[in-house]
């Protein structure tokens, strides 16, 4: 769609490539570079900012898929992925490699994530949120009340090894966490393209005319949350290998609440819509955070608790701004510019 | 065109924001000045906009003021004092965000955790940069042997304590047989933390301990396990939770008129407090019984201290100074005396919190906290700010003191530590 004017697909294969033109292979390029050389400034504060925000990135490209792509309304994300954190924690602490653990946290998680599924069959809409909700609380509450999951004590996961290396500095953990991201953003743009990719979004635009069409929509609605799930869990597993430790208060429904904003913001629909939300969010929350405390030291009339609260204030006119003047979100934008630049100075 | 330019407008709203986040982040300014002076840092992740504000705002006052105090002093031996604190709403991404932009490069020695999952999240960073923890109440950091120390005693012991007051209460009440206590607190590693040697030394006491009813954090309705420990025969009933929790209990209790039966009693430290519940809902609450390692109530506000208030809250009046507007000073308190025998030991540059931890052990038993808590006891083998505690009850819209201080049991050693 937004292809520079003079590029055409000439063979199949261009049809089907990810990286189309040079200066993608370019800025491919130039991304892995980063993504190799940034570890060595060892700025430990960015590279675990870093390190959160890729995790976010894969959970909340989940829910693209589910809610973007197939139009499924959840709020269970943070609960599958702390399926997902138990599911490595225990795993691992019984003996089984983490490097094997995690693709089964990620099934693990996308077969409790069929729960919220079945209920898909029967409600949409705002009543399938609020039976993801229901399906949230049962989850954090179960992972509070069973011993196997520590209950409210939560579970400790020790450093994994790769091939003898102990995997416990930040820039170790960016590495497979980056290495992850990819794979998993690799996984969901190409499942946009394939046959998958297009029923959800027929069944997202009207699900009673692709039933009509003939597309199996308990199937595929199932499918879909098994995904969604399934990364989850996959960032859930990465969470514990960041943090070393799952406990329930690590993921409450506010975070829920972000997740939904993140795909919103970034563009619903769009994978590298997600990664515009993530960074959006999490770096505006920072700022926030991190402006507070010298915006009360430099106004003291204002005291930390108004400087505090105006951090929230500010964080939510800033998303309720966003949704008034741009609510196809940031990789809309972020098209429109890089299209109005190409041209420029023509206007078409 | 209008188009085109409107977008570049909306992009360069959206950027210029974002990129001057990012440059402060990165290049510090956010962090208060990388001061030329010598300056020790004392890191708080607090909770302003979360479920334990209430105690976290007022601590933070507390805080901000006495080291307002010491730097206007000059410092220790010189030393600034740089109070860095963060709103981490409970959140534990936000905290370990926000310890890990300031462990380095700012000679953090502290790091004051408002929440358990907090310090257990951020463990192994505190241990490999060197830098103790402070929490709450929590009888692991004692249990376990954890690298910090509690604010005052810690729940268990205060538990203990109560139970022992209670046996005194019904033996002056003249009823016979064993009185029937029930527990009721949020459902998190806090509501729990209580039982956990609290149980192991009711058992050893003349009196049944019911079973132990928790309800979700923010729950505002309590009448069923009021309720189920109410048709259980209780006499007593604990209540945790940070306020408004224990008010809304009460409001609860009141409505179903069991308030006159049954004596309410929290050993929890954080409510009723004065400024939300006691200020708001006086009748509802009266007759509840508080333990509190730290004066509260009538008591807070004519103890000397209470001029650090007047001096640096001139808008604010003296009614809103709570208790735990005493814990920041204490905890401001330790810091300083714990800093002066640091320095005794070593030079500023050699200065980290090993170091600091190692000073405050030798604080037992030092007057620095004024009477604004009990006793001072940390110890080589003590990691409890107190252990000692005072009992109040609420009356006619007033926390009146009816105890003097009280050595509680250790409850801690009961409980067998995984």
């Amino acid at each position: 769609m937004w292809r520079p004017c003079g590029v055409f697909d000439e063979t199949y294969s261009s049809d089907m490539s990810i990286v189309r033109t040079k200066f993608h292979w370019i800025c491919l390029i130039v991304s892995l570079l980063f993504v190799m050389i940034f570890p060595l400034f060892d700025n430990y504060y960015l590279l675990s900012l870093f390190n959160k925000m890729a995790i976010m990135t894969i959970v909340a490209m989940g829910l693209q898929i589910l809610s973007g792509m197939c139009g499924q309304i959840s709020f269970g994300q943070a609960a599958f992925m702390s399926v997902g954190a138990y599911t490595s924690c225990i795993l691992t602490n019984i003996g089984l490699s983490f490097w094997i653990v995690m693709p089964i946290a990620g099934i693990v998680s996308g077969l409790i994530g069929l729960l919220g599924g079945t209920s898909a069959l029967r409600v949409k809409g705002f009543y399938l949120a609020i039976a993801t909700l229901a399906l949230h609380f049962v989850i954090i509450w179960l992972t509070m009340h069973l011993e196997i999951t520590g209950s409210t004590e939560g579970l400790h996961m020790d450093p994994p090894t790769f091939f003898g290396i102990l995997i416990d500095t930040e820039p170790q953990k960016f590495y497979v966490i980056i290495s992850v991201l990819a794979l998993m953003t690799y996984g969901a743009r190409n499942l946009v393209r394939t046959r998958v990719g297009r029923v959800f979004v027929a069944i997202r635009d009207n699900d009673l005319a692709a039933q009509v069409m003939g597309i199996n929509l308990f199937y595929y609605k199932l499918l879909a949350f098994f995904i969604a799930c399934f990364y989850a869990g996959i960032g859930g597993s990465l969470w514990v290998l960041w943090l070393n430790l799952a406990h329930p208060d690590q993921f409450g429904l506010m975070d829920n609440v972000y997740y939904l904003g993140m795909i919103i913001i970034g563009g619903l629909g769009s994978i590298p819509g997600v990664f515009f939300g993530v960074v959006f969010i999490v770096l505006l929350d920072e700022i926030l955070m991190l402006v507070a405390p010298p915006l009360s030291t430099l106004f003291p009339s204002l005291g930390m608790e108004v400087s505090a609260n105006l951090s929230l204030s500010i964080f939510g006119i800033a998303i309720v701004l966003f949704l008034i003047y741009e609510p196809r979100g940031l990789y809309r934008t972020w098209n429109v510019i890089k299209n109005s630049l190409r041209v420029y100075p023509f206007t078409y | 065109m209008k188009e085109i330019k409107h977008r570049k407008t909306g992009f360069v709203a959206v950027a210029l924001p974002v990129l001057l986040g990012l440059y402060l982040m990165l290049f510090g300014l956010t962090s208060r000045g990388e001061c030329a002076e010598k300056a020790a840092s004392f890191l708080c992740l607090a909770d302003y906009t979360g479920p334990v504000a209430a105690i976290s705002v007022p601590l933070v006052k507390g805080e901000t003021d006495y080291f307002k105090e010491v730097n206007a002093r000059g410092g220790i031996n010189g030393i600034k004092i740089n109070f860095i604190n963060i709103d981490t709403r409970y959140n534990v991404a936000r905290a370990v965000s926000a310890y890990r932009r300031y462990r380095k490069g700012h000679k953090v020695l502290v790091a004051d955790f408002h929440s358990t999952p907090f310090g257990k999240a951020l463990g192994r960073d505190t241990k490999r940069d060197k830098i103790f923890g402070l929490y709450p109440g929590d009888g692991e950091v004692q249990g376990k042997d954890l690298p910090g120390f509690n604010w005052g005693t810690t729940y268990q012991d205060s538990f203990a304590a109560c139970l022992d007051w209670i046996i005194k209460d019904w033996k002056e009440k003249g009823t016979g047989g064993r009185p029937k206590v029930g527990y009721l607190s949020w459902d998190s590693a806090y509501g729990r933390e209580s039982l956990r040697g609290g149980k192991e030394y009711a058992d050893t006491l003349p009196l049944t301990l019911l079973k132990p009813e928790f309800f979700p954090v923010g729950s505002l309705d309590h009448t069923v396990y009021l309720q189920r420990l109410a048709k259980n025969g209780a006499n007593y009933i604990f209540i945790g939770g940070v306020d408004p929790t224990p008010t809304n209990i009460m409001k609860d209790a009141y409505r179903m008129r069991i308030t006159k039966n049954i004596q309410f009693i929290n050993n929890s430290f954080w409510g009723p407090t004065k400024s939300v519940g006691v200020r708001m809902h006086p009748e509802k609450v009266n007759n509840v019984v508080r333990a509190s390692f730290f004066i509260v109530g009538e008591e807070a506000e004519k103890h000397p201290a209470h001029k650090l208030w007047l001096k640096h809250r001139p808008n604010e009046p003296i009614s809103d100074l709570t208790g735990a507007y005493y814990i920041g000073v204490a905890l401001a308190k330790d810091f300083e005396a714990g800093l002066k025998v640091a320095l005794k030991n070593v030079s500023y540059e050699d200065l980290d919190g090993e170091v600091l931890a190692d000073a405050y052990k030798q604080l037992t038993g030092s007057p620095h906290r004024e009477g604004l808590t009990g006793a001072c006891a940390f110890s080589p083998t003590n990691h409890r700010g107190s252990m000692e505690v005072k009992f109040y009850r609420i009356e006619n819209g007033k926390i009146n003191r009816i105890s003097d201080w009280v050595k509680v049991p250790d409850a801690v050693s009961m409980h067998k530590w995984d």
